[in-house]
């Protein structure tokens, strides 16, 4: 029993420093259920005011929590909501949103 | 009566609420991407200061949002050097239509 946690935890570590680097889609899903009020379930946010996030590049999406969590990007609503999330939140929210279908890159 | 005075309103009410869309026009707007396109319009393109991240997609990203981030920049209400610089040179015609055109579908004649 204790080996299988060893292994367990041994492959957890083995293949953590990609997710961590990159965010997790599944981890990610899971914590977008307080964004998808104002931005969608996927993130077509359906009210004009409020950016559409599906599709958009992952490490715009993470700059741009990390600078409203850093007061660098000023809004009182998102301002609220990051507080409290970590980079790893972070990465694993942007991981998720830009793998939604939606926005296009537009010349 | 009762009806014709709820029409009444209602009709009002959708009076007031088209312009208060952003009324740009896609076709002007298209003619206006020169500034843009180099940064927003090129796949792989990256900020490269302050710091470094991919410049967003603007393709479907809804118009009112877009006038909002732009007047922002304009402002210095939110702050980029390119987009500052960028934003301070548009009038609030020229904000109205570059959104419309990214908003929307049009992708203007071919080049």
């Amino acid at each position: 029993m204790k080996k299988t946690w060893l292994i367990l935890a041994a492959i957890a570590l083995g293949a953590s420093p990609t997710a961590q680097a990159k965010g997790d889609y599944e981890a990610g899903k899971a914590k977008s259920t307080a964004c998808a009020a104002c931005h969608g379930a996927d993130g077509v946010s359906t009210v004009a005011s409020f950016p559409k996030l599906a599709g958009q590049h992952r490490d715009y999406l993470y700059q741009v929590l990390k600078d409203y969590r850093s007061g660098k990007r000023k809004n009182p609503i998102m301002a609220g909501q990051v507080q409290n999330l970590s980079d790893m939140d972070m990465r694993d929210l942007a991981m998720y949103f830009s793998k939604q279908k939606g926005l296009t890159l537009k010349y | 009566m009762k009806l014709t005075t709820m029409t009444l309103c209602a009709s009002a009410l959708l009076l007031l609420a088209v312009p208060a869309q952003a009324a740009g026009d896609p076709r002007a707007g298209r003619l206006k991407t020169s500034m843009c396109a180099g940064c927003h319009g090129i796949a792989g393109w990256r900020t490269a200061y302050p710091s470094v991240y991919s410049v967003p997609k603007l393709g479907g990203q809804h118009a009112d949002y877009i006038v909002a981030a732009l007047k922002a920049y304009k402002s210095g209400e939110r702050s980029h050097p390119s987009m500052t610089a960028i934003a301070g040179s548009l009038s609030e015609r020229d904000m109205d239509d570059l959104a419309a055109y990214y908003a929307s579908s049009y992708s203007g004649a071919a080049n």
